[in-house]
């Protein structure tokens, strides 16, 4: 029999009686993680295997205090994704609150975003470093992604937090350098995945392309990326395909 | 024109209000976090939970012991307070609802002496220096507003908003809610507040205390827990 006073560690319930922001057929993807974790490494690496698979994405970046994340995202998708798709809102010194407190002006940019740019089908939301317990609001995206890196220290999945326990993909970024950090990667994965009660975990070379195809079969696969065609009929068609 | 509530008055109270005023509320989640590790509430029973504790816990206690400590400040009976405080302290059985409760309180009694300095925070000090209180937030609420010109009534609707706003922004942040629901939670909370506040204006000091005996559980437990992101 279920004890209603059993504490339990993981802050993870379910989320699907929320009333969910109305299905527009945009799948909204959330990527949070300390700073420098690789965030928008991973962006920038996600959104080429995002177009080859049909989609047309856009991305808004939560910069802390300078432009620097959405200026990188330009400059690296320079040729691959319109620079007027890559917009940054400011935060108001306060990366959490920006995507879950108060989501509003992320909100405006994603509406300002899907009304200029119809075709649109896939938002990236970049939140701004923060802490272990950064969570996404629901109303704001679908599902989000939280990103850790080797370099970090293998005790990070330990830590637990929100961020790491509620997510619905944990991505384990910067593999390449595991063994000059001294990281050991199998205990990090595994701990991850213990702290998770078994949820998702990919690990990924952003720089070389390594576990990205998984993440985005991971973020195709969510059902609001398939409802594009109920919400704007013939919208596949009227993709326009980036140069 | 008989003014209830003069426009000074009203905006130290909605200063005391305001989720920017420094109160320490922000680490609390009010006992949200044990019933959330516990899965005991969901988004669906969160403002049943809420309206629970209006009415069995923050409203026989906390509200019922400002309202009281208001009449004793309002008719200088100190040793009144005293008393209120004491019952008050003795009916909050768990370690996390105390150390909440006299944390915020002396935090409220530093500020409040500097923002307002009033006569009624004065003497409130005074009884603390000399330790015959705790500076449990409830009384020193009751001392600020009263002290202020915030008539009981409207001292006792401010603090249980406060209390209303501060754990649903608890509720958000554990994603019990979304920045949209949590408004509407919290307006749909009005009418128990209302009732909260008639009852607590109504009470006597030998009627003060809560009875919540699952959130003291889910209290005690909250305690234990690996991990948390709340003091309460």
């Amino acid at each position: 029999m279920h004890d209603p006073t059993q504490v339990r560690g993981s802050h993870h319930h379910d989320h699907d009686e929320l009333v969910r922001r109305p299905g527009d057929g945009v799948l909204r993807v959330g990527i949070a993680g300390p700073v420098g974790s690789g965030k928008t490494a991973l962006i920038e690496a996600l959104v080429p295997v995002l177009i080859g698979r049909g989609r047309t994405p856009a991305v808004i970046t939560n910069d802390i205090y300078t432009s620097e994340d959405a200026a990188h995202v330009r400059r690296t998708l320079d040729g691959v994704l319109d620079p007027d798709r890559i917009v940054g809102v400011e935060t108001g010194a306060c990366p959490h609150t920006a995507v879950r407190d108060d989501p509003t002006m992320n909100q405006a940019a994603a509406d300002e975003l899907t009304a200029r740019f119809p075709a649109i089908d896939t938002l990236l939301f970049e939140s701004g470093g923060d802490n272990l317990t950064l969570t996404f609001s629901p109303a704001l995206v679908d599902l989000f992604l939280f990103v850790l890196d080797t370099a970090e220290g293998d005790k990070m999945p330990r830590k637990k937090g929100p961020g790491i326990t509620e997510c619905e993909l944990l991505v384990i970024n910067k593999i390449d350098i595991a063994r000059y950090v001294r990281c050991d990667l199998g205990t990090m994965e595994s701990d991850a995945r213990t702290v998770r009660d078994g949820r998702p975990v990919v690990l990924t070379n952003s720089l070389t392309g390594e576990g990205l195809d998984t993440i985005a079969d991971f973020l195709l696969a969510h059902p609001a990326a398939t409802r594009r065609e109920a919400a704007v009929p013939g919208a596949a068609a009227a993709q326009t395909v980036p140069a | 024109m008989n003014d209830p509530l003069p426009i000074p008055a009203l905006l130290t109270g909605l200063q005391l209000t305001d989720s920017a005023f420094p109160s320490g509320y922000y680490t609390l989640s009010h006992g949200l976090e044990g019933y959330q590790q516990a899965r005991a509430v969901s988004p669906r029973t969160l403002p049943a939970l809420l309206h629970d504790l209006l009415r069995h816990g923050v409203g026989p206690a906390d509200a019922t012991a400002l309202a009281l400590a208001h009449r004793a400040v309002s008719s200088g009976d100190w040793d009144r307070l005293v008393a209120v405080e004491r019952r008050l302290y003795a009916t909050k059985l768990g370690r996390e609802a105390r150390q909440a409760a006299v944390r915020t309180g002396r935090q409220l009694l530093d500020l409040a002496d500097e923002v307002y300095g009033t006569p009624e925070i004065g003497r409130y000090r005074e009884l603390y220096r000399d330790g015959r209180v705790h500076g449990c937030q409830p009384v020193v609420a009751a001392a600020v507003h009263a002290g202020n010109g915030v008539p009981a009534r409207q001292a006792v609707t401010c603090e249980l908003f406060a209390f209303a706003a501060s754990f649903v922004g608890a509720a958000l942040r554990l994603r019990l809610t979304d920045h949209r629901r949590a408004q509407v939670v919290l307006h749909g909370a009005a009418p128990v507040i209302e009732e909260a506040v008639a009852a607590a204006l109504h009470r006597e000091l030998a009627d003060l205390g809560g009875c919540t005996p699952m959130a003291d559980v889910m209290a005690g437990r909250h305690e234990r827990a690996d991990a948390r992101l709340f003091a309460s």
